[in-house]
């Protein structure tokens, strides 16, 4: 309790929460603030006609203005808060729960299955996002060759056995659809951000499990299920609680620079940058085309200092001492 | 000198173990593909692409065999570690080329990026993080811990464009790319001798500081992108233990006895602040690494990320993707075995630790 009286009395804390409800906020009533294009959903929502070729500036029909492509801003800006709400969340919800879980065990058990683990943990830190990226991507494209997929600019095609084409994705075998589907950034992300969650609980757990309460639980005859989750859990998290925050912010930001390379799908900020990238550096100065890049570019930076701040706030709320 | 040797060689078998683990790992994800895939992978350096089909699936099979690709995993690993110690990396179908020529080739490149932005972020993020913790809570200590704090909010790509706006189009004062068009074709000539591979000292030592001073001004986007980052994080973590010791009993024993204030922070607590920077900083050197990369795409740098850049391009390309990979985690280590040891000259509780 104390620590949240100490969260709740600081002014950062409240920036942060605020910034980071305007998100929710946009999130959910996405539909309402911006009604999708009902003959084509997503992010992206085509104004006006394809053929005008440059970005128009803000009107009736596109409240910030429109891309390249006459796809509205607001329409992404807003969308693409609910796409960034979800990857954020559910990347590090997963990778928390993979890296508190092999943690906890690792070090509970001890000896030899702790320091194996703890070393895979240590191995794996050396391994960039990049090249998981390049590798799961590989992975994907072999396997959509062998399946008889080929893969240009204007779409894919199935060779099948026969010789014969097939064109619509929706003839494809479900497994082809999926690995079409699939981000490597996505895979490659789950895979190797759960390691400081592993080393932070394990560090924890191995502090507390050789103290009183954990000893009196063992005694009694209490299973290692019921002393782990029970005894061991509530009274290690809270550092993860940071570590959390602030990787809701890193993930997102981590995909829209992704995306915005080429190595990625989805995150529609980073989309709009994508297209909005060339008409930056236009003649009559960076605010020419000013929708473009604006906002979306404070929308991830306010989405990055939101929880940064949550974060922040959190670490000094739990531990006092670094204030 | 006993105990630096010692030091040493833990270090040296704690990387050959996490490269162990990885190439391990790095295996077993390939297993996931068909032997034909994996034939590829022993494709001899003088590969030639002007081969009917026939005869490519015919070299495949002949390498299944050879190399017992039907075998159990711990068998095929033993095979393909041997092959990549070897100096065999296998051929690029897209890169066409052998992927380690392709790798050192541009490997200068990306080494000449990562040595500068370390170069810059490792003093800056000590000296700015200590004098922020040993002021604390004044001007200059709020204004270190607003900028840190934007820095490490702000996505480097967008730091990237912003820099790209004004400092290239409006001011021309740096460049993307890694030469100006001016001076390529004298340093690909033979007049031009590659010592080191960093154009920025290889042209000092071919007697042209204007060389060195056009490579300066291509890596200077790149590099401030990379540091920017890097030192915001530096920063915050050297100031954080600084503020932990200034309470210590050694701290306060020290300003009782008179130590001026500045000779405690600089020569007591510094040595102290240094260790728990340096591992923060090993940890994130593989996030620097990526950083690397991404800057080089966006910045159009003619680096090693070129072969992760074309493998993105859904064509089949296992050497190309396990040569990068390998590249990446062997930088990454090499990068952790430099901090370590500068962090042993400077922190002397690990040298009596070893």
């Amino acid at each position: 309790m104390r620590s949240a009286q100490r969260f709740f009395t600081r002014w950062q804390n409240w920036v942060g929460l605020f910034l980071v409800l305007i998100f929710v906020v946009a999130a959910i009533a996405a539909p309402l603030l911006s009604p999708p294009d009902p003959k084509h959903p997503g992010p992206m929502k085509i104004i006006g006609r394809a053929t005008l070729l440059q970005p128009q500036p803000p009107s009736q029909a596109a409240p910030l203005g429109t891309l390249s492509n006459q796809a509205s801003v607001y329409h992404a800006l807003i969308w693409g808060s609910r796409s960034a709400l979800l990857f954020g969340l559910s990347v590090t919800l997963i990778s928390a729960i993979i890296g508190t879980i092999i943690g906890m065990i690792s070090a509970y058990f001890g000896g030899f299955v702790n320091s194996f683990f703890m070393r895979l943990t240590d191995a794996l830190l050396s391994f960039p996002i990049i090249a998981a990226i390049v590798l799961v991507q590989q992975l994907i494209s072999i396997a959509l060759y062998n399946g008889g997929i080929r893969i240009y600019t204007q779409g894919s095609v199935l060779v099948l056995p026969s010789g014969d084409f097939l064109f619509d994705p929706k003839d494809f075998p479900g497994m082809m659809n999926f690995l079409l589907d699939l981000d490597p950034v996505l895979v490659a992300l789950l895979l190797l951000s759960w390691m400081p969650y592993a080393r932070i609980m394990n560090t924890m757990v191995l502090r507390i499990k050789k103290t009183e309460y954990v000893e009196a639980a063992r005694a009694v005859g209490a299973r290692h299920f019921r002393i782990i989750f029970k005894h061991l859990l509530p009274n290690a998290i809270t550092p993860t609680f940071v570590l959390a925050a602030r990787d809701i912010a890193g993930m997102v930001i981590l995909q829209a620079t992704f995306v915005f390379i080429g190595f990625g799908k989805g995150a529609p900020w980073a989309t709009v940058l994508v297209y909005g990238r060339d008409w930056i550096y236009s003649q009559g100065g960076i605010f020419t085309y000013w929708w473009v890049f604006l906002p979306v570019t404070l929308a991830l930076i306010a989405f990055g200092i939101g929880w940064n701040l949550i974060g922040d706030g959190l670490n000094d709320a739990l531990n006092p001492r670094s204030q | 000198m006993l105990s630096f040797l010692r030091h040493l060689g833990k270090r040296f078998l704690s990387i050959l173990l996490t490269l162990f683990i990885t190439t391990a790992l790095l295996y077993a994800t390939v297993m996931l593909t068909p032997a034909e895939t994996r034939a590829e992978l022993y494709m001899p350096k003088n590969f030639s692409p002007r081969m009917t089909e026939a005869q490519y699936q015919a070299m495949l099979e002949r390498n299944i065999e050879r190399y017992h690709l039907n075998a159990p995993y711990p068998v095929q690993y033993f095979y393909w570690i041997t092959n990549l110690v070897q100096g065999s990396w296998g051929y690029s179908p897209t890169l066409q080329e052998d992927v380690l020529t392709a790798i050192t080739r541009r490997a200068p490149a990306t080494v000449e990026v990562i040595l500068f932005s370390i170069l810059v972020y490792l003093p800056l993020g000590l000296i700015s993080g200590v004098i922020a913790g040993s002021k604390q809570h004044k001007f200059s200590d709020r204004s270190f811990r607003t900028s840190a704090f934007i820095a490490t909010s702000l996505p480097p790509f967008i730091l990237a464009i912003l820099m790209m706006a004004f400092f290239y189009i409006d001011l021309h004062w740096f460049a993307p790319e890694r030469i100006s068009s001016a001076y390529s074709i004298f340093i690909k000539s033979d007049e031009f001798r590659q010592v080191t591979g960093f154009l920025t000292i290889d042209g000092l030592l071919n007697g042209r500081p204007d060389i060195s001073l056009d490579a300066l001004r291509h890596l200077a986007m790149p590099v401030i992108t990379l540091a920017v980052a890097q030192w915001a994080i530096l920063g915050r973590i050297t100031r954080a233990s600084l503020v932990e010791e200034l309470h210590l009993d050694y701290v306060t024993a020290a300003r009782a006895r008179g130590v001026p204030e500045s000779r405690i922070v600089w020569t007591h607590m510094f040595r102290n602040v240094v260790s728990p920077a340096f591992s923060s900083s090993m940890i994130s050197a593989a996030s620097l690494l990526t950083g690397v990369f991404v800057v080089e795409i966006i910045f159009n740098y003619p680096g090693v990320s070129f072969i992760a850049l074309r493998s993105m391009n859904n064509i089949p390309d296992a050497p190309a993707a396990l040569g990068f990979a390998i590249f990446s985690v062997f930088m990454v280590l090499l990068l952790m075995a430099i901090l370590d040891l500068i962090q042993y000259g400077m922190d002397p509780r690990i040298r009596e630790k070893a």
